[in-house]
């Protein structure tokens, strides 16, 4: 198998685009990646897209022939993915399969979702489609209620707090407002959401006990990648090349009730696991990561899941500030899902993104994490039930 | 949406019980099954309250569980209380069949959970 390498990234700023079409954000992404990468008259010979909702939200289907076409880069094979909120992660897969199998060179994968045309009773709605259609989502259950009993759990049975969620929160947020491309560029303090009498009024119960700032937003955004053979890389552009260095997917039950241990993300700790073994790396050599956190308990339990710190620890490394820029290892130095933003087929694509860029050592020192060399990625289906890591290492 | 009834498969191979339905035993890759239905009260498993409300409901907030029955099924159902506070996990909530939702002013009857004591 060949070892494949990013050579070309875009992103476009996520937040409320009523200006733009989700094909128009699509190609602004695409477009990005494509003058990143010099490609030139190169020819990229598949495209796969990752969306989740185009077919609900926008009544349109057969995204990835429309991108392709608007693009112009006919006739390469075109291919929509849609796998929840991780389509972004699974059609990166996709491409750095067809690359290391032989099958395709060039690949360009695209992510994006316009879910602020619709009404947040309608988004919320979206979202809860990924729940199981019989013994779910009637009782009007959401992907925030879910997150709910899963905090719950993790407080009574792995020492979580609430003032850990709100270090989270805060830190995100801290980090959203240096970020160009982030949906909520604003500060937050502890104060404001916590502390205060008046933080009830200001930081309301989502789903308790999470609350409006343990979640992220709804936002409209995109980002692409352009994929090569690392062979190639050299060739074809004078970019740093980052390299796949591993992924790994899993997945687990529809459905929280059938988990034997709820608290136990199983499908975050078996991709997390394929991804290190595969990139012949261990947590401990991760200089930067870009965590799911669509909720805030989720950088948490997750930091745990990916071997960062043991079960119940993740908890204190927040309260720490471990996980913060310039501490042990730096999570969601983009201001993660919380910050940027969740146009849920944006996200996985919008992380390899950002970890490139941090790879590359080309962001602004406040955000630059010195001298980066491995990143890791998850992005988290469902209610946890289809999970991806990438391990992304800059090219020697 | 059709009113949603709960069916149980227990595994005739292992006996581990099922809620949705698989065509494979989680365990053991079973493919034999015996259909039960929820039997007595049923235990607190995990609880919230939601106040963002999806497309559909009027409510101002819902709760919603997850609790075992006595023979081991597990389901979601909506918990008929007006505050988490008379709630905890472990607790014991009586199953009754009422509408769950409305749609097109129809009920959908389903799983509501009545706390106990």
């Amino acid at each position: 198998m060949r070892d494949v390498a990013i050579i070309g990234v875009g992103m476009i700023p996520f937040g409320r685009r009523d200006q733009d079409s989700l094909i128009d954000m699509l190609a602004y992404a695409s477009m990005k990646a494509l003058d990143d990468a010099h490609l030139g008259d190169k020819a990229v010979d598949a495209v796969y897209v990752a969306n989740m909702g185009g077919g609900i939200l926008q009544h349109q289907t057969g995204i990835a022939s429309a991108l392709v076409d608007r693009l112009s880069l006919l006739p390469a094979a075109a291919d929509l993915v849609e796998n929840g909120p991780a389509s972004g992660a699974s059609a990166i897969k996709n491409g750095v399969q067809a690359i290391a199998s032989g099958y395709s060179d060039v690949v360009l994968v695209a992510g994006g979702e316009k879910m602020r045309e619709v009404t947040g009773w309608r988004a919320t709605d979206f979202v809860a489609t990924l729940t199981h259609p019989e013994s779910e989502y009637p009782y009007g259950i959401t992907l925030p209620g879910m997150a709910g009993m899963f905090t719950r759990l993790y407080m009574e049975q792995h020492g979580l707090t609430a003032e850990a969620l709100v270090a989270v929160a805060i830190k995100n947020q801290e980090m959203g407002a240096l970020n160009p491309y982030a949906h909520v560029e604003m500060m937050i303090t502890k104060e404001g959401i916590f502390d205060s009498p008046h933080s009830v009024v200001n930081n309301p119960l989502v789903a308790d006990p999470l609350r409006l700032y343990d979640a992220c937003p709804v936002s409209d955004g995109a980002a692409a990648v352009l994929m090569c053979p690392l062979e190639m890389a050299r060739e074809l552009t004078e970019k740093q090349p980052v390299v796949v260095a591993g992924f790994g997917q899993a997945t687990d039950t529809h459905t929280l009730q059938e988990r034997d241990d709820p608290t136990d993300l199983k499908a975050v700790r078996l991709a997390a696991q394929q991804a290190f073994d595969r990139a012949k790396l261990k947590p401990s050599d991760v200089d930067v990561a870009e965590l799911h956190d669509a909720f805030t308990v989720l950088e948490i339990a997750e930091s745990e899941h990916v071997g960062f710190f043991g079960k119940g620890e993740g908890s204190k490394a927040a309260l720490a500030g471990l996980t913060r820029f310039g501490g042990k290892i730096p999570i969601n130095v983009s201001g993660g899902l919380k910050a940027r933003g969740h146009p849920v087929g944006a996200t996985g694509v919008a992380q390899v993104v950002e970890i490139t860029w941090q790879l590359r050592h080309e962001l602004p020192k406040e955000r630059q994490v010195k001298n980066a060399k491995v990143g890791l990625t998850v992005n988290f289906g469902g209610f946890g039930n289809n999970v991806l890591a990438f391990v992304l290492r800059r090219a020697s | 949406m059709s009113n949603l009834q709960i069916t149980g498969y227990k595994c005739k191979h292992c006996g581990r019980i099922h809620y949705p339905r698989h065509e494979q035993c989680l365990q053991c890759h079973g493919r034999e099954f015996e259909s039960i239905a929820p039997e007595g009260n049923a235990t607190l498993l995990a609880y919230t309250q939601i106040f963002n409300l999806p497309w559909g409901f009027d409510e101002r907030f819902l709760i919603i569980g997850v609790a075992q029955f006595g023979n081991g099924i597990k389901s979601m159902g909506q918990i008929k209380a007006e505050s988490l506070d008379q709630l905890h996990t472990g607790m014991q909530l009586r199953p009754v069949w009422e509408p769950v939702r409305y749609v097109y002013g129809e009920p959908v009857y389903g799983l509501k959970l009545e706390p106990m004591g």
